[in-house]
């Protein structure tokens, strides 16, 4: 294991780590632009030239790795310092100070660098006219991705994820030199399915989002970690969201599973976190509706569900690791109902790890394992239909996307042969003649774990308190817990649930809540690569 | 001898490209000589200028299919060097070199001269197609300067009256 | 001197095989297969030969630098790509005895133990291109080549491999890499070509024209190569002269011969009878020379010495029509056209002069454009950059800005400020719905 000291700090590192990330390790921050811990090296931005004693001339951190009794200077030698700004300004000379229109303003690598090391101390010996590339200044290079070539400063990063990352090759350079452009070939669209993972990348606002462009600064957002709800491979990703508006998602680093990739599927999903659950509704046999206050809702619901003689309940692995084991511990343990998990495959997802590997997803909710480990009966689409045959006085829908077949006709007519409850994050065709609808918060204002594909129970934290209304499903469980008599399970808050899940549940013992997150990643070098 | 024209396939020719027998065996020589298929894309770029004149998208696809290498990768190499026609050249181009040692031994003048006998510039064609202009950088013939190469074939140095000599005698022979 | 590498110029019918071996051609290889890889690379280091391409590393070293265990394959390529401004001496070669590369080629790939071997020319060369195909043909047929070389047991394939217009690819990782098939973008050394070289083994990448000394080394002797010159600048070497000389082309001269006697002995001195005014001695990456320093010897620490280096032997000639602000701006334009554009000081670098030098010629200097042009080529030079090519064009040019400054300063206080900077506007689309009148 080399040890080596950098800006008078020293550190030890593994063997091969390059300097770029031993200084990280030793709380150093070198500026980079074209680096990428998940791509390949190529040296080719320069502005992490760090002087390493010995050598005459200055080296690139990227490329240099760790040696035994090094001694590297960044920002304590003037030389470094020297040639940095040199290097900002030939980046400089060509780059558009649009700053002010810029989407990408606020995380924008060069601009950060022009603030943090210079200071904002930025000037010029340049007086030609910039270059320019007519025509490629506010392009749509395919469904997602917007191109303005005048800001692109050359770091090839957006070229090396689609030829190393997603395999489909469909970004180049055309032409050389100053004048090369990045472009699709024959001027296609660019559909990879992680074309998004271009823009995230681009350290500048060369590349930008569609869904994201303006919507909002990226200095008034907050981040907080969350997992993808598209399919069961549980990418880790951030919930960005201003004033209880969820605007993107982003990928939070996870070697393991998603790397700082997102699918386009799974990150444009961040738009649906801003649909919540209607206010309780009640509908009568003679279909006039109310809306009583939540004590009423949920004194009325146990008295439903205590005076149903046969009682079943569709859960949904798109819930959380609590809320499936208080719905097991409600209606299956205290109430006697049946209770099933459907479980749909969808469309095949797949993401690459940091590794290198590409996992796919088995099927289309983030916690169908979840079910599994809790011992729940798993049924596919005829399972789910053979269920809903069987008569019963009262059905609860715990999350009527669980499976697209409940939206269907057949299980509509079905439904409607009994009473129905339904717990909903938005309007769905069951609501319309359920005895109850209840409103459920999304993702966005919920609190749990799942557990990945992999096997692996992720924590997701709430970005912001629910709308006024609608509750997080496994609140409307405590409530119906304390209401049902169930004081063990009448906590208050999920790491409650899941401290009880992991005493009684041998699947869940020895899992400790505070270290289910992977939230402790730096930020910064999270900043630095998802841009 | 003198140099051979060069025919340029039809865009519409190629939009879909499909080589024959005699390029594929051509192609399956040339993958002998490289361990690895991609290592050819320069060899068989080479054959395809030769064979359409220019590489057009749908030759750039179907070398890539060829290959097994993605189309935009393959247009990132052809627009990297600057001897690949992306669009169709004229019979006859006329590439002029301009660096140090021409340039002070009398490339502007030839380059003056062929503005005033063709009516272009460097970057354009006789509205007719026989002749193109590029001005081009060091030809590495800077012993026998101004240079001009023409298609394949280089000519040295070179005088206006020279020139003069030389492009009748290739507008004579275009046919 | 007599000539060694130019033995075969003005010979009839010299390309040929038989003409080849009628002077003795292909013996250095039967010497060599003879002899063994240890004691040919012995004799090359011995010989002192050092690298014709540019940089001027001994060539029996960088042989050693092939990792002798390697399994697996490796390679030799021959650099034709001859593509530095002033440089015309390998296609001299190629052009009249291209069987003295084949068996410089074979015996190099014989010294480090390649059994494929590439030549990379540059895409215009498409007569040399063809004539080392003939070249090869031939050897092939008369099994110099193939599977038993020579019928020695030793098996070697020689291929050609044309470029398509990249000055880049004459530095040898981007060549390797266009010889894969990519984007000619130089690679991040270490690890060095010897170690990972192409197809990601171990390459060795040898000009023309060194390979083209082997035979005569093995032939003669080291010793006789090593007397010509003084230690560490042996063997005869090719000087392109062009420019304003009366007698311009190739020259065989012992290395340690000065750029006086190449100038104004065998090249005839200056054209119509003007004075010299400066010289660039190896290619245009070199620094420039004054008149002052015609005295200088060239061979690779004599040039060293005078700041300056050998380079390639492209000597460049400007008499005292020349204007060097002119010349700087020619240079400029080139070097920018060829950037690959891979890291940014050179990229960025090369393209910014290439603005200011043609604002000054455009009559529209600043007082602080010369130490601009400085501070530029300081920044885009001394490993700034991935390859040389940022040094390739800042030496060069500062030494103008600094030997030539009052050309420069002649033309800015002549100068006019330059006019308003003009944008480019989007075209007025005449008026549209919905925005009043």
């Amino acid at each position: 294991m080399p040890k080596l000291t950098i800006d008078g700090r020293e550190v030890e590192v593994a063997q091969g780590t390059n300097l770029i990330e031993a200084a990280r390790l030793a709380g150093i921050a070198i500026p980079y632009f074209c680096y990428h811990p998940y791509l390949s090296v190529v040296g080719q931005c320069r502005i992490c030239l760090v002087e390493i004693e010995g050598q005459p001339r200055l080296a690139i951190a990227c490329a240099t790795p760790a040696a035994d009794g090094m001694v590297v200077r960044s920002q304590t030698s003037s030389r470094v310092r020297e040639a940095r700004e040199a290097v900002m300004e030939f980046l400089l000379a060509n780059h558009p100070l649009d700053c002010p229109v810029c989407d990408q303003a606020g995380e924008c690598l060069l601009q950060d660098h022009s603030m943090d090391e210079q200071g904002g101390q930025f000037s010029t010996h340049m007086v030609e006219t910039r270059r320019t590339f007519p025509g490629l200044e506010r392009r749509l290079l395919g469904p997602h991705v917007v191109q303005n070539q005048n800001r692109c400063i050359h770091c090839s990063r957006c070229i090396r994820f689609t030829q190393e990352i997603s395999e489909t090759s469909q970004l180049t350079y055309v032409s050389r030199g100053n004048h090369a452009y990045i472009d699709t070939f024959d001027g296609r669209p660019f559909d990879d399915p992680f074309s998004a993972c271009a823009a995230d990348v681009c350290p500048v606002g060369a590349l930008t989002l569609r869904e994201f462009r303006f919507r909002k600064r990226a200095w008034k957002l907050r981040s907080t970690p969350s997992i993808c709800p598209g399919c069961s491979i549980g990418c880790n990703l951030w919930i960005d969201h201003h004033e209880r508006i969820v605007y993107r998602f982003t990928p939070r680093e996870n070697p393991k599973i998603n790397a700082t990739w997102l699918c386009d599927y799974g990150r444009f999903l961040a738009e649906s976190l801003n649909a919540h659950g209607p206010a309780p509704t009640f509908r009568d046999e003679d279909g006039s509706s109310s809306s009583p206050p939540l004590e009423e809702t949920v004194r009325a619901l146990a008295l439903e569900l205590k005076a149903a003689r046969t009682l079943r309940v569709v859960a949904s692995a798109n819930l959380s690791n609590e809320e499936l084991f208080l719905a097991r511990e409600i209606f299956a343990g205290y109430l006697h109902g049946e209770l099933v998990t459907p479980v749909w495959p969808g469309e095949p997802r797949r993401m690459k790890n940091g590794h290198g590997v590409w996992l796919a997803s088995s099927d289309a909710h983030p916690n169908a394992n979840g079910a599994r480990r809790l011992g729940l009966d798993i049924v596919d689409e005829s399972g789910l239909a053979r269920f809903l045959y069987g008569a019963a006085d009262l059905t609860v829908l715990l999350d009527p996307l669980a499976h697209p077949y409940l939206a269907g006709e057949e299980a509509l007519q079905l439904l409607r042969v009994g009473h129905t409850l339904v717990f909903s994050q938005r309007q769905h065709a069951v609501c319309e003649f359920a005895r109850w609808t209840m409103g459920v918060a999304s993702l966005a204002c919920n609190e749990g774990t799942f557990t990945s594909g992999a096997d692996q129970v992720q924590r997701f934290q709430a970005a912001f308190a629910p709308p006024r209304g609608a509750l997080p499903l496994w609140q409307w469980f405590t409530l119906l817990a304390r209401e049902l008599g169930l004081a063990r399970l009448a906590v208050a808050t999920p790491r409650d649930v899941f401290q009880l899940m992991v005493s009684q549940e041998r699947s869940f013992a020895g899992l400790a809540w505070e270290e289910l997150g992977g939230f402790d990643t730096d930020s910064y070098r999270e900043h630095q690569h998802v841009g | 001898m003198s140099t051979a024209p060069i025919h340029a396939a039809n865009p519409e020719e190629l939009r879909e490209v499909r080589f024959d027998a005699a390029m594929e065996s051509q192609i399956a020589e040339l993958l002998t000589h490289y361990p690895i298929p991609r290592a050819a894309l320069l060899p068989v770029l080479w054959l395809c200028q030769k064979r359409y004149g220019w590489i057009a998208p749908g030759v750039m696809e179907a070398v890539a299919a060829r290959l097994g290498l993605s189309p935009a990768y393959v247009q990132g190499v052809v627009t990297f060097y600057t001897m690949f026609h992306t669009t169709p050249p004229a019979r006859f181009v006329l590439q002029v070199c301009t660096t140090l040692s021409c340039a002070v031994c009398g490339a502007g003048e030839l380059l003056a001269h062929l503005r005033k006998r063709l009516g272009i510039g460097p970057g354009e064609r006789t509205p007719d197609g026989t002749f193109q202009i590029v001005g081009v950088q060091c030809l590495g013939a800077c012993g026998s300067a101004p240079v001009v190469q023409v298609n394949d074939d280089y000519y040295e140095n070179l005088d206006p009256a020279k020139l003069d000599a030389l492009l009748d005698e290739l507008a004579a022979a275009k046919e | 001197m007599e000539p060694t590498l130019l033995k075969a110029r003005g010979l009839e019918g010299s390309r040929t095989l038989a003409s080849y071996l009628s002077r003795g051609g292909y013996e250095g290889l039967r010497r060599a297969l003879a002899l063994g890889p240890q004691e040919v690379t012995k004799s090359v280091i011995d010989s002192e030969l050092r690298g014709r391409g540019g940089a001027g590393f001994p060539t029996g070293r960088k042989w050693t630098f092939v990792p002798k265990d390697h399994p697996g394959p490796r390679y030799l390529v021959c650099n034709a790509d001859e593509s530095e401004p002033g440089t015309f001496k390998d296609r001299e070669i190629i052009e009249h005895d291209p069987h003295l590369v084949i068996e410089g080629i074979a015996i190099a790939s014989f010294a480090i133990g390649a059994h494929t071997a590439y030549i990379y020319i540059r895409g215009e060369f498409v007569r040399w291109a063809n004539l080392l195909e003939q070249a090869l043909g031939e050897a092939r047929r008369e099994k110099i080549l193939g599977a038993d070389v020579l019928g020695s047991g030793y098996s070697l394939d020689i291929w050609v491999h044309r470029g398509a217009g990249a000055y880049i690819c004459g530095e040898e990782t981007s060549l390797l890499e266009s010889l894969e098939g990519k984007r000619g973008f130089p690679r991040l050394k270490p690890p060095f070509p010897a170690v990972v070289g192409a197809f990601g083994k171990p390459t060795v990448v040898n000009n023309v024209e060194t390979l083209a000394c082997l035979p005569s080394i093995l032939t003669r002797g080291p010793a006789w190569f090593a007397s010509i010159g003084r230690p560490r600048n042996t063997g005869p070497k090719l000087f392109s002269v062009s420019g304003h000389v009366v007698r311009p082309g190739v020259y065989e001269l012992p290395l340690g011969v000065t750029f006086r006697e190449i100038i104004f002995e065998h090249c005839g001195g200056i054209r119509a009878g003007r004075k010299l005014k400066a010289f660039f001695p190896g290619g245009s990456s070199a620094p420039v020379l004054t008149a002052a320093e015609v005295d200088t010897k060239a061979d690779f620490d004599a040039c060293a010495e005078a700041g300056t280096m050998l380079g390639s032997g492209g000597v460049i000639v400007l008499d005292e029509t020349v204007d060097m602000v002119e010349a700087a701006a020619n240079l400029a334009h080139f070097y920018a056209h060829e950037s690959c554009g891979q890291c940014t000081p050179c990229r960025e670098g090369s393209d910014w002069l290439v603005d200011i030098l043609h604002r000054i010629l455009a009559g529209h200097g600043r007082a602080e454009d010369p130490d601009t042009i400085l501070r530029i080529c300081r920044f885009a030079s001394q490993g700034m950059t991935i390859c040389p090519l940022g040094d390739a064009f800042s030496l060069p040019i500062s030494s103008i800005v600094s030997k030539f400054r009052d050309e420069f300063e002649r033309r800015i206080a002549a100068a006019t400020p330059a006019p308003p900077r003009k944008h480019p506007v989007l075209p007025w689309a005449g008026p549209r719905p919905g925005f009043g009148r």
